[in-house]
């Protein structure tokens, strides 16, 4: 009796199981996205990895609540000179939540940039730029650049006075760069004097081109994390690929996260040649 | 400096270590990184709720009736006409805009503009080409942290002063102008001290030093003797009209009429130099 319930039951589970797992067999075996999805959650990063190294996600996450929030002030703002003040402050006072949209869009600018110096300053004192991730390190100061430059486009669009001065200054100043800089400064206006055209431009490139670079970047950013592997921090002594530890290899059937980090203070083998 | 062959041995090694002694990144790694996720979007809500609740909806009520922690929502609507507003850039452009008080317009404003920020940003993409050492612990890369230690210094101090640098009101300018009149002798000029009070009050001054009043925010030229350099007042009124006909791409066009410009001309005109 109890056998045949526990099959009957087992049966069922199974049914379930196949019906679950159709559909991702289904896409697996047409895309090869779920084995993409499974490589990513469970490749092995080094067990030392810490804190510090969850300013890139940090990042990532600040990138994606300006996504956000940007395409649902995108549905209210209006990109011309007449409107665009008044919009803003719709938004900003009238709108339901009108004001933590644009407030987290306004301030989620400013963490964006913080915290991309400050993954940048960890990398840096972590050595992590070495080979083989000099790419991945121009690609972070490429995406440094063009985030400034999202906040620069960004701030005219408010099309009160601190952002129409700001821009004008800006402008002038990218005029005076040799060569190219005149013509920025005309591609930039959109004409002689700041106004219609410049802010259709401004939108533009902030709505489309500039975040559309960024997104790519980041993507092409996050595949070499993947691929070359996170590093570990510089000063530990279970450091993957440095030389020491080697000899008492941390291997005492613990996980990495369960391996006792810092043991006996700095390094015991005396491989100061590492 | 290291070889190729090491670093490829090196990163080899990384591998092995890797798989055999590293941990899963679901859901260790990714635990902390969410954590960190969380606490990003509640520092941004948190900045968003207190500029708005510390903020009246009315930009000028900013400052006297409430406390304005982060500032005001915005300000005043744009207009090209009126210009007696200092041109101020987000924070993190502070440096940049700094940089240009040190390096003055016209003969090297570029470097402020242009060269600073390029040589950085090269500087920038080649780090992993200057250091090719296979040494990572900081102990053991002087340079590294010393350079790390000026760039953040000099970084900060240049946005502290672009955020604190004094930029004169507007209507402090005016007072000055009776004083201007007097130390340069056109007090019965009316047209000169007409321009004289559109010069105070339109923020010429954000930019420009007249006698000892103004900041030379943009690297612009002192002009307190302007008219001692033998031009006409048709040359200033075309000059402030349009600069980019002249040549100057920093200073903007301002939407003065013809008699602010009249009057502007002749102030300058009229401004020999402190007697």
């Amino acid at each position: 009796m109890a056998t045949a319930t526990r099959n009957k039951k087992s049966a069922r589970r199974r049914q379930l199981e196949a019906a679950i797992n159709y559909p991702i067999d289904w896409l697996e075996e047409r895309s090869g996205l779920v084995g993409a999805v499974r490589y990513f959650l469970f490749r092995k990063v080094p067990g030392d990895t810490g804190w510090w190294h969850t300013l890139g996600s940090a990042t990532l996450t600040a990138f994606l609540v300006q996504a956000v929030t940007g395409v649902i002030l995108a549905m209210y703002y209006k990109p011309d000179p007449q409107n665009a003040y008044q919009s803003i402050q719709h938004i900003t006072n009238d709108l339901t939540l009108g004001w933590l949209v644009r407030g987290m869009h306004k301030w989620g600018a400013s963490v964006f940039i913080i915290l991309m110096f400050f993954h940048m300053a960890r990398v840096f004192l972590f050595g992590a730029y070495k080979y083989p991730r000099e790419l991945n390190w121009i690609i972070g100061v490429t995406l440094l650049a063009v985030g400034m430059l999202e906040g620069f486009t960004g701030y005219l669009l408010p099309w009160d006075q601190t952002a129409y001065w700001a821009t004008v200054v800006g402008i002038n100043l990218n005029g005076t760069a040799p060569f190219l800089g005149p013509f920025l400064a005309d591609f930039l206006r959109g004409g002689a004097e700041i106004g219609n055209e410049t802010l259709s431009r401004f939108y533009s490139l902030h709505m489309l081109l500039i975040p559309g670079l960024i997104f790519a970047l980041i993507g092409l950013h996050l595949y070499l994390v993947i691929r070359l592997g996170v590093s570990s921090p510089p000063w530990s002594r279970e450091a993957a690929g440095s030389d020491y530890g080697a000899d008492e290899p941390g291997i005492n059937g613990r996980s990495g996260l369960t391996q006792p980090v810092a043991r006996s203070g700095w390094r015991r083998n005396g491989g100061d040649d590492a | 400096m290291a070889t190729t062959e090491e670093w490829r041995r090196q990163y080899a090694k990384y591998k092995e270590d890797v798989k055999k002694r590293g941990k899963s990144f679901y859901p260790y790694a990714m635990f902390e990184d969410t954590v960190m996720s969380l606490v990003v979007v509640s520092v941004i809500i948190g900045l968003a709720a207190v500029w708005y609740f510390t903020s009246g909806a009315d930009p000028k009520t900013c400052g006297s009736g409430d406390s304005c922690l982060l500032g005001p929502r915005y300000s005043d609507p744009a207009d090209p006409a009126t210009t007696n507003f200092v041109p101020r850039p987000d924070w993190y452009f502070y440096f940049l805009f700094y940089l240009l008080r040190i390096f003055k317009w016209p003969d090297s404003v570029i470097l402020g503009t242009v060269g600073i920020p390029t040589i950085l940003l090269i500087i920038a993409f080649l780090i992993p080409f200057i250091d090719r050492r296979m040494e990572r612990r900081l102990t053991r890369r002087p340079v590294a942290v010393i350079g790390a230690i000026l760039v953040v210094l000099s970084m900060g101090v240049l946005t502290y002063k672009g955020a604190t640098a004094k930029e004169a009101l507007a209507s402090e300018v005016v007072q000055a102008v009776p004083t201007w009149a007097q130390r340069q002798g056109f007090a019965n000029n009316a047209e000169a001290i007409a321009g004289a009070k559109i010069f105070a009050s339109s923020g010429c001054t954000a930019c420009h030093t007249y006698l000892g009043t103004g900041s030379s925010n943009q690297g612009a030229p002192d002009l307190s003797a302007e008219g001692t350099k033998g031009r006409n007042k048709q040359f200033f009124m075309q000059y402030i009209r349009d600069p980019s006909k002249f040549g100057n791409n920093v200073m903007p066009k301002f939407g003065f009429n013809d008699q602010q410009l009249s009057q502007l001309a002749a102030f300058l005109l009229a401004s020999k130099g402190p007697k």
